[in-house]
């Protein structure tokens, strides 16, 4: 049974809930809804469970949108019941109410009936779509193969929710197959709501034995045909993006100096006499002049007009309708997007990220929130479709980048200070990404804030680690602590972490060995260094000329973290460094996919391979780069 | 050579020309044209200055969960409805005091803005600040501790941007949720928030030349920080959204959105 569906406007007023069961919800759902998953623009998911705390209840949560009031639909149940009706109701809620939907109302008493009504003629079809399915239980396993080939094209027009019965009978055709193929809707929610339109052409469909693998091969000839159009306009926002990124390159590649030190003299620290590492060493302190993170940036404020020249430019008109309607409509201002208009503008978008090294993964979840979000909505006057969607992508993207927490580490380390503990920062990554070169470079800029660092080398593995530390340690005479190799790094730096609380350093820097993902017992060994020492801030070093591999990077990660660790809360990737920005001109993508799979912000920028070269994330001008 | 020569010897023709054509026209025009010249300059220039007139934008910020979109239903229709949930989008009103509806006189309308205090809607603060005539940031006085260093935080941001120090914008810090027992006094808020800035003035301020997301320091150095140090004007109070308690809020509005 439902536990309760809740209308309420964007702007956070309740202006309708379901009151017939008493019992309050454990905890609180839907906040958690609009934090972890609306505010995250991961909007186009079909739902979202939610475990309370301290043992309460746990349910799931569907939602659905009406843009063009503003105003959100939740239903929550209970996770072990697998309500089949959810998506069909919320449709059917979302019709009704905004036919009585008044902006200078709050109160809706006589919503109530309608709803039960609705609810009784949801649960209704839903039994009969359960008896249907019962009997047809055959065909569905041929289809299914099929499925995954068409979800690309298909999952286009399942987004179409309720009551277009006249394009709904192609997408019926095509979604009620895998509806009978899945049986809960905890996945694919989407179908169900179609099945109240095609229940005619189900029937149909219902009677023939091979069914299934028509209406599949079906699809496939529609998708084909959709592809075209979607190249056309690959290839002209491909060339767009090309020719202006040919003149960037022309402009950017001069020699690169950042500030005013005598460097070039200085750049061999090969010591003459060296080899045991015991002699003569180049103190370089804090000599090399302010690192990168105290200096502001001066970013460029170029008129937003530029960018929306290149855009029209890189996408020849969206030919739905007529020019003449289309052009009157963009000026009369009532034109109500719809999924079609949408989807040209944000197939050009998509390819465009995707040139810019965002995840293709990341880049299709991101297009579908922003449709979600946009669908529905009345066009305002004078504008097109392809900049109202430009600046509901850029409020998008600067949304996801701005971190959700704090990331003053300086005042972190104070408060940690004021404890009498030493703050201790965990360094993980692959292999080769430049966790060690940064770990010095946070030595270096730490330092310049009069903090006291040491360093912990508990990469046991790699040859050479820990001279490479020791290096650095004297270079920035700072204590170092390590125990030579072969040794389990957990208890290396639990002693490091001791010794730093005897010292009284204020932070201690834990280096580890890199390590690929898919390692089961490596990364077995990284949780157990984790769990042992807790440490206050676990800083995964990603590389920004990685691509689709950030995603499964992070997120294997954070899955082992979590699964190996030994307390309910486990700790996972609290922030991450983008190490070798200097490398990618303007292919930034690699900090938004990182960004948006983990939810962890982005806390420094490695951006060369000097002590100076680490910066603060600058999320306007990132933005402004994936979307130029 | 000889076009040059020809060139400049007509337009040594044209100036003789007009200068001929201005001689003959009555003096009285002249002074008229001038006179016109003279007056639409002087309306422009008047129109200028009369321009910045008090706005009159009120802001409600504060940390999510702090009860800012209630008080703004409460000021508005007089009762919180039925509740509120985390919001995703400001809400924006201009409109009468719900307790001056009944008020005789001619009051100003009161454009009211709850600004979402989730810290990925932050940049949507900056967007209401330079209109901003006064701002009133709500703090969660019962649940106030743990989230003490994210609300001094917060209001450092707020006291060191630009549009707020420059313009001299007024801050009223509410104490909300006092109707619940357990609710903290104003003057623990208080010498709480003044212990946290100056926390975080000193760890700010060592981010030496360039002050990269904050423009301007705060309070005198060597002394511990306080509210009276800060040049615009900040005032603690009291409040409850959900049973109406709201005078001093309104009474502050008032104070800043004169008729």
């Amino acid at each position: 049974m439902l536990e309760q569906l809740l209308i309420f406007t964007r702007g956070g007023l309740i202006l309708w809930t379901y009151r017939e069961l008493g019992n309050a919800l454990k905890g609180s759902p839907v906040d958690a809804l609009i934090r972890s998953c609306l505010l995250e623009e991961r909007s186009a998911e079909t739902s979202f469970s939610y475990e309370a705390p301290a043992g309460g209840g746990s349910y799931t949560l569907k939602w659905a949108f009406h843009n063009d009031l503003g105003l959100v639909f939740v239903a929550v149940y209970q996770r072990i019941l697998h309500l089949l009706y959810v998506d069909d109701l919320l449709a059917a809620v979302r019709r009704e109410f905004s036919q009585i939907y008044d902006p200078k109302r709050t109160a809706y008493d006589e919503f109530d009936e309608i709803f039960r009504q609705l609810q009784k003629e949801a649960e209704a079809r839903a039994e009969e779509m359960r008896k249907s399915k019962q009997f047809n239980r055959a065909p569905p396993v041929a289809g299914k193969k099929q499925r995954p080939g068409q979800r690309a094209g298909s999952q286009g027009n399942g987004k179409q929710k309720g009551g277009k019965v006249g394009s709904g009978k192609d997408d019926a055709d095509g979604e009620s197959g895998k509806g009978r193929g899945l049986s809960n809707g905890s996945s694919n929610g989407q179908e169900n709501g179609i099945k109240e339109p095609s229940r005619a052409p189900s029937v149909l469909v219902k009677g023939k034995e091979n069914g299934a693998p028509e209406v599949g091969a079906f699809d496939v000839n529609k998708l084909q045909k959709l592809r075209p159009k979607g190249g056309k306009k690959t290839d002209a926002g491909g060339g767009g993006g090309k020719a202006s990124k040919a003149e960037q390159k022309k402009m950017v590649k001069k020699n690169r100096v950042w500030d005013d030190s005598p460097p070039e003299s200085r750049l061999d620290f090969t010591d003459p006499a060296d080899e045991k590492g015991d002699s003569i060493v180049d103190v370089v302190a804090t000599d090399q002049g302010e690192s990168m993170m105290d200096k502001e940036e001066i970013v460029s404020s170029e008129s937003e007009s530029e960018e929306d020249e290149g855009v029209e430019s890189a996408k020849p008109g969206t030919k739905k309708k007529g020019w003449f309607s289309s052009m009157f409509q963009s000026i009369a201002g009532n034109a109500v997007l719809e999924k079609s208009d949408l989807t040209p503008a944000l197939k050009a978008l998509k390819d465009r990220l995707m040139t810019k090294n965002v995840a293709e993964e990341i880049a299709e979840k991101l297009c579908e929130s922003v449709a979600a979000s946009l669908e529905g909505k009345k066009l305002g006057s004078f504008t097109r479709v392809s900049s109202t969607v430009q600046t509901a992508m850029e409020e998008a993207l600067l949304r996801i980048l701005t971190p959700k927490r704090s990331i003053d580490i300086l005042r972190d380390v104070h408060a940690a200070k004021e404890q009498g503990k030493p703050y201790v920062v965990v360094f993980v990554g692959v292999n080769g990404v430049g966790k060690s070169t940064n770990l010095a470079k946070v030595a270096y800029w730490l330092l310049q804030h009069n903090i006291s660092v040491m360093m912990a080398a508990c990469d046991t593995f790699r040859s050479g680690a820990v001279e490479q530390l020791r290096t650095h340690a004297r270079r920035l005479q700072i204590p170092i602590f390590e125990k030579g190799y072969e040794k389990d790094p957990a208890i290396v730096a639990r002693e490091a972490i001791q010794d730093a609380s005897r010292h009284s350093s204020d932070v201690v820097l834990v280096d580890t060995a890199g390590r690929m993902q898919d390692n089961e017992p490596l990364m077995r060994a990284l949780s157990k260094l984790i769990n042992l020492n807790n440490p206050d801030l676990v800083l995964f070093v990603g590389e920004a000329l990685v691509g689709n591999d950030a995603v499964d990077q992070l997120s294997k990660f954070n899955q082992k973290l979590a699964d190996l660790s030994t307390v309910p809360n486990a700790r996972l990737i609290d922030g991450i460094l983008l190490t070798k920005f200097d490398t990618i001109d303007d292919k930034v993508g690699a900090a938004l996919s990182m960004v948006y799979i983990s939810g962890a912000p982005v806390m420094f920028v490695g951006c060369g391979q000097s002590y100076t070269d680490l910066k603060k994330l600058n999320v306007k001008s990132i933005v402004k780069t994936l979307l130029k | 050579m000889q076009d040059m020569e020809q060139w400049m010897h007509k337009i040594e023709q044209w100036m003789h020309n007009i200068e001929q054509w201005v001689r003959q026209q009555p003096v009285e025009q002249f002074y008229a044209a001038l006179a016109v010249l003279i007056v639409t300059f002087a309306f422009f220039a008047v129109l200028r200055l009369l321009k910045p007139a008090k706005s009159n934008t009120i802001v409600l910020a504060g940390l999510s969960g702090s009860g800012k979109t209630v008080l703004f239903y409460q000021l508005r229709d007089g009762s919180s409805q039925q509740g509120t949930i985390t919001s995703m989008e400001p809400n924006e009103g201009t409109f009468m005091l719900h307790s001056e509806m009944e008020k005789k006189g001619k009051l100003k309308p009161i454009n009211l803005v709850d600004v979402p205090g989730h810290s990925r809607l932050r940049p949507k603060l900056d967007e209401f600040l330079p209109h901003a005539a006064g701002l009133i940031f709500v703090v969660d006085a019962l649940d106030f501790l743990p989230n003490c260093r994210a609300a001094a935080e917060y209001l450092y941001d707020i006291l060191t941007k630009a549009s707020i120090v420059k313009r001299k914008v007024p801050i009223l810090i509410l104490c909300n949720k006092t109707d619940k027992v357990t609710a903290h006094s104003k003057e623990f808020i208080r010498k709480q928030l003044e212990k946290e800035i100056d926390k975080l003035r000193t760890s700010r301020n060592a981010l030496s030349t360039a002050d990269i997301a904050n423009e301007h320091t705060l309070g005198v150095p060597g002394e511990p920080f306080a509210f009276s140090q800060c040049r615009n004007k900040v005032t603690i109070t009291d409040a409850s959204g959900l049973t109406g308690e709201v005078s001093q809020v309104e009474q502050f509005i008032r104070e800043q959105v004169k008729p």
